[in-house]
């Protein structure tokens, strides 16, 4: 199987704290993994890892074929990924149309998938001139999708999708998340573990630090014991 | 509407108590006396803004407290200063200072330079040192003996106070040319650019970073291509530059003394974010002793160079004519005599010190504006100052923003250097006090908020010039005979007053966010 990230048993500090102790996650192109455990496991730790915003000290990550481990954040970025950060981080001095447009990478990306992002999220277009704070957290999670898309990234890597949102927005962010799948791969973490077996095909469950299970999603889903053993609920 | 009155209602009260005080304040004295208090403190008050206005977008964005901002808008003073009063001096350093920041413009090919470099670990660690060892020793042989045309501030016929007296009397004296003896200016030229290459490299090799994506591109060679052009140029055509600067009104001579303090305000400000501060991001009180330190470094610097004696810069003829036809009676009449006073309202009013200076503090205001709200880098910069993290997770290079806002900041101080001292006239000292009224507005306007900067400015200015303008008139106590005449301690310590009362209220300053 062709994976277009392979992390490889990263150790990750914050200050003191040994947060991830050793992390293997691999992701095959075109798919949608999910990241599970319980909270405060090192999955946010693990995407932010990715991207270099807390760098692992120990281990690879290997992007494409190529190591990207110490690079500095906005160098692994531009090799084609996009961050929908936990708590969505939108500029609130911004407008939505800055927002996006501050996610360009090369000029006219944000006229370019304009129509694209428009047809993924109708929402947004008549919202263009809010400022991020006006928006409501249905729509700033959108918001947040959409910013990621802009340019034109292979990975995404998306932390807490439904986090906060009414049932009935979840389900449209579920179909959005679908649809960009066939364009992207796609990194998830996910809480909710009904939202992320409906969605992923892969999944790798992380424990205090350590990535201690992974496979398909739908063999999982089958196994109660496990999402008991792991993931407490359900 | 009405919910913006509501969610307000504090800072509209407060201002409002403001509006209604400076109405106080206009009745309590002679309609031309207010004018002219309102001029003055609208100048200070721009003068404190460029200062300010540099300061919070520094700590806005990269959460630095450039202690040294007050220090930089002194540098920005002499730096003008010398270009106008001096300019041989000033086309005389030209070529030695393009040649060794000339180093520095390379420096995103050092890292590659230096991860093809295999070395032990015991020579990675002298390597550094020995480079900049090297560097130094050459510079500190090669300097003394460049020759360069210079006042001597221990001979007072050739003093700064001389030659800035005489510059004022609208003499231009033909200084000593300054001509190579000692060594061949072959020698000169290549020792200090070979010295800004080692220095550069030794010093990149501190902060040496473990892997980068960088792919060498003519892009990484612009900055060092245009500054061995400006040092080739200024060694080749010296003469030709001096005898072109002399021969200038003195209207084109200060434009050019603005715009190359600023240009050096700019430079000295991304050579020390990217050189001293850029270690330290994740050290905030170590970013307080440096900035500190370095403000200690520059006042010593500017006096061993320029001396202690306070001196002033002329104002250029546009600004200072006298005799007849003065003072103005209109802007059509001061602009046929250029006079250096203007009638406004039957009040004398110096039209370089409040009309120009004033003026110019609004258009940077609005430029500034338009930057942050109509540009890209502005985009960048907004975004930055609320998830610097974010912003790098989009694909963008936060540090170079970075240094960017950096030089404009520190760009901005030296213009309200260069703008101050034909007002305040040069002294060591000039940028302390601009400097603690900068941070007091600052705290009133709201510590990262660009509007905020210049409200706070604005009112720091005002009040201070009431206060001395109350001090020669006197405010009558209501059903006493007391007359309160204000002593000029009260000045400084009102708006310190002003800042407390307002943080009471607003502990967030009058336009500052929550936190």
């Amino acid at each position: 199987m062709e994976y277009i990230l392979d992390v490889q048993d990263i150790h990750t500090f914050i200050g003191q704290y040994h947060i991830l102790q050793g992390v293997n996650v691999r992701v095959p192109k075109g798919s949608i993994t999910a990241l599970l455990g319980r909270n405060g496991a090192g999955k946010t730790t693990t995407l932010k890892s990715i991207l270099g915003l807390t760098p692992p000290r120990n281990g690879k990550v290997i992007l494409e074929g190529r190591e990207v481990q110490g690079m500095r954040p906005f160098e692994i970025a531009s090799m084609g990924i996009g961050f929908v950060p936990e708590h969505r981080a939108i500029f609130r001095d911004l407008s939505v149309e800055e927002n996006l447009k501050l996610a360009e990478r090369s000029k006219g990306d944000y006229l370019r998938k304009k129509e694209f992002i428009f047809g993924l999220f109708p929402d947004l277009e008549r919202l263009i001139s809010l400022s991020g704070t006006a928006l409501s957290g249905g729509q700033q999670q959108m918001l947040a999708v959409a910013r990621a898309l802009v340019a034109d990234n292979r990975l995404l890597l998306i932390d807490e999708p439904s986090e906060g949102l009414a049932p009935v927005i979840i389900e449209n962010m579920m179909s959005a998340i679908r649809q960009l799948s066939s364009e992207s791969t796609i990194v998830l973490v996910e809480q909710n573990f009904l939202v992320a077996s409906k969605l992923a095909e892969y999944y790798v469950i992380i424990e205090e630090g350590r990535s201690v299970k992974e496979g398909n999603m739908q063999d999982l889903a089958n196994d109660k014991a496990a999402i008991h053993r792991y993931l407490g609920a359900a | 509407m009405v919910s913006y009155f509501r969610k307000n209602y504090i800072l509209l009260i407060t201002l409002s108590v403001f509006v209604a005080l400076f109405s106080a304040a206009a009745q309590g004295m002679s309609q031309q006396d207010f004018i002219i208090t309102l001029l003055r403190g609208l100048a200070v008050g721009s003068i404190t803004f460029l200062v300010a206005s540099g300061f919070s977008l520094i700590f806005g964005l990269l959460d630095v407290l450039n202690l040294a901002h007050g220090t930089l808008f002194m540098i920005g003073a002499y730096i003008g200063w010398t270009v106008f009063v001096r300019p041989d001096t000033f086309v005389d350093l030209l070529t030695p200072l393009a040649l060794i920041v000339s180093g520095f413009a390379l420096r995103d090919v050092y890292p590659l330079l230096a991860s093809r470099i295999r070395l032990g670990l015991r020579m990675k660690r002298i390597l550094p040192w020995a480079l900049a060892l090297v560097s130094v020793l050459i510079l500190g042989w090669i300097l003394p003996r460049y020759p360069i045309a210079y006042w001597d501030t221990g001979n007072f016929a050739q003093s700064p106070v001389t030659y800035a007296f005489m510059a004022s009397q609208g003499t231009r004296l033909p200084a000593p040319l300054a001509a190579f003896t000692e060594i061949s200016p072959a020698l000169g030229l290549i020792g200090l650019l070979l010295a800004s290459l080692v220095g550069a490299f030794g010093l990149s090799l501190f902060a040496s970073e473990t892997q980068s994506t960088f792919r060498m591109t003519w892009k990484n060679f612009i900055g060092f291509a245009i500054l061995l052009v400006i040092g080739l140029v200024g060694f080749i055509f010296n003469n030709a530059l001096t005898a072109f600067l002399l021969g200038l009104s003195s209207n084109w001579l200060f434009l050019v003394a603005v715009i190359v303090a600023m240009l050096s305000g700019a430079g000295l400000g991304a050579l020390m974010e990217s050189i001293l501060i850029r270690p330290l991001y994740s050290r905030p009180i170590y970013q307080l002793m440096l900035t500190l330190g370095l403000s200690a470094i520059g006042i010593e610097m500017v006096r061993a160079v320029w001396g202690r004696p306070e001196f002033v810069m002329p104002k250029p003829v546009f600004f200072d004519g006298t005799g007849a036809g003065c003072p103005a009676t209109s802007f059509a009449d001061w602009w046929a005599n250029n006079c250096s006073t203007i009638l406004l309202f039957e009040g004398r009013v110096r039209v370089y010190n409040e009309i120009f200076i004033p003026l110019v503090g609004l258009v940077v205001l609005v430029s500034i504006w338009i930057l942050l709200q109509r540009t890209r880098l502005g985009m960048i910069i907004r975004a930055g100052v609320q998830d610097r993290e974010m912003v790098e997770a989009l694909g963008i290079n936060v540090r170079r923003v970075f240094t960017m806002v950096f030089a404009l900041g520190v760009g901005l101080a030296a213009l309200g250097g260069v703008l101050a001292a034909p007002s305040m006239g040069l002294s060591n000292v000039m940028g302390e006090s601009l400097f603690l009224n900068a941070l007091i507005a600052l705290a009133i306007g709201g510590l990262t908020n660009y509007p905020g900067a210049a409200l706070g400015s604005v009112l720091v200015g005002l009040i201070q010039q009431f206060i001395i303008k109350y001090g020669q008139i006197g405010i009558p106590i209501p059903f006493t005979e007391i007359i309160f005449k204000p002593t000029p301690p009260l000045v400084p310590a009102s708006t310190v007053l002003l800042m407390v009362i307002i943080l009471l209220i607003l502990p967030n300053g009058l336009l500052g966010k929550k936190e």
